[in-house]
């Protein structure tokens, strides 16, 4: 009966998983999760079920969407930006920013792109596939405004979530490795797209239905279990 | 052996065939889990239940990770010393091959290292982005690898959901069966010998 009841644990778990990445299928730069289990063994029984082994966050590429905003960015490969608020540093592959009124480039819960400024008289702005930033002023084109900077970990998957799409180093991902984008990294930025989510919605409601039958069925070996108990305990007849 | 003994023999086999059963099911969607058969035997301690690892291959899923391996061939990875099939790994912050519960994965002399860019090639080769060998899984000869993929549970949700309810009827059965041969008994120990 523990055994069935592990596996009804562990789809109900392997639910949430899906269900976030549903819900966050339309979230600019979401990457997916995946739940993985394995089987439980003890010597001399038929086995005890199944067991989580974790969850980790699957930064499979996902497509980038011409989009138009302000400062819409795309990392093409591996990668981070980094961003900043109230000194704390994150990391994230959501890149709709805007420019702020005090020259800095920020996204919509007001994080800052660490390395960017760009001057309030500033008409136009254009960044290139190795992050550097250009703009044209009154009177002078094409002016540096500084460069937007990646970041790379060495087990990416060990990050911890802040909020959907942003993350923070962990002693588990380890230090963030700064890199230039374009350089000997195969990683190229896109100025005017965004990074689409990752998640493929067909496959996801393909694994909720498959994750429900199972937990039925496993539902059922606990009827089973139950229903022979009770069987058996009818044995004794006074 | 008499009636009652096998009866309740057939009953506990009906219990391990249960237990093998769920145990199957709960590891529906363990990757690389390869489910167990319990196959009923008779022997002179009455009706017993051999559990048997089966060789099936499960299908495979694509997932286009680099770090998603699976097998295509017998053979395990060796997951801090416990052998595996699941291949879903990912990269340690020392830059080793580890699962998600840390443990690391070995290769042909202790952990494999996997740095930045490295690829894992069909014969099980790890290699560097220059195409240097770095290390191999330690593997039987024949098996490969493809990458980007992982192999699924090889249990059928549908077969083990029938055993689960074979085995309940056959549990019942046999306990009305015991039952029929206890009121034999209850009559024959009561009403034989009565005088009216």
């Amino acid at each position: 009966m523990e055994a069935a009841a592990s596996g009804m644990a562990a789809q109900q778990q392997n639910l949430e998983v899906i269900a976030d990445n549903l819900a966050n299928a339309d979230v600019t730069g979401f990457k997916s999760a995946a739940a993985t289990f394995a089987d439980v063994s003890a010597a001399g029984t038929a086995g005890l079920g199944t067991a989580s082994l974790g969850k980790h966050a699957l930064f499979v590429q996902g497509k980038l969407e011409r989009s138009g905003g302000p400062f819409d960015l795309a990392i093409d490969g591996a990668g981070f930006f980094c961003v900043e608020k109230d000194g704390r540093f994150a990391y994230t592959r959501a890149g709709a920013f805007s420019r702020a009124p005090d020259g800095s480039v920020r996204n919509a819960e007001g994080w800052r792109l660490r390395g960017v400024r760009i001057p309030a008289d500033a008409l136009r702005v254009d960044v290139g596939g190795d992050g550097r930033v250009f703009v044209d002023r009154p009177g002078a084109q094409r002016t540096p405004a500084g460069r937007v900077d990646l970041a790379s970990f060495v087990a990416p998957e060990r990050l911890r979530v802040l909020s959907g799409t942003l993350f923070a180093a962990s002693p588990q991902s380890g230090e963030p490795h700064i890199f230039h984008p374009g350089e000997a990294a195969k990683t190229t930025l896109a100025f005017g797209s965004l990074e689409k989510s990752n998640v493929s919605i067909i496959e996801s409601m393909m694994a909720i239905m498959t994750a429900q039958r199972a937990y039925e069925a496993n539902a059922k070996g606990v009827q089973a279990a139950d229903e022979m108990l009770r069987i058996a305990n009818n044995l004794h007849r006074s | 052996m008499d009636g009652m003994q096998w009866m309740a023999s057939a009953m506990r086999a009906a219990r391990s065939q249960l237990d093998v059963a769920t145990h199957n099911l709960a590891n529906v969607s363990s990757d690389g889990f390869r489910r167990v058969t319990a196959t009923l035997e008779l022997s002179e301690r009455g009706l017993v239940v051999r559990q048997s690892p089966t060789g099936e291959q499960g299908a495979i899923r694509r997932t286009n990770r680099a770090l998603d391996v699976a097998l295509l061939g017998p053979g395990q990875f060796l997951a801090g010393g416990e052998p595996t099939r699941s291949g879903a790994f990912v990269r340690d912050r020392d830059g080793y091959l580890a699962d998600d519960r840390g443990r690391r994965i070995a290769g042909r002399c202790g952990p494999i290292r996997f740095p930045e860019g490295a690829t894992i090639e069909s014969d099980g080769s790890i290699r560097s982005v220059a195409g240097r060998m770095l290390d191999r899984f330690p593997l039987p000869a024949g098996t490969r690898i493809e990458s980007g993929a992982l192999e699924t549970s090889n249990v059928n949700a549908i077969a083990e959901s029938l055993t689960v309810l074979q085995a309940q009827r056959a549990f019942e059965t046999a306990q009305k069966v015991l039952v029929a041969i206890d009121d034999t008994r209850s009559k024959a120990a009561s009403d034989v010998g009565r005088i009216q």
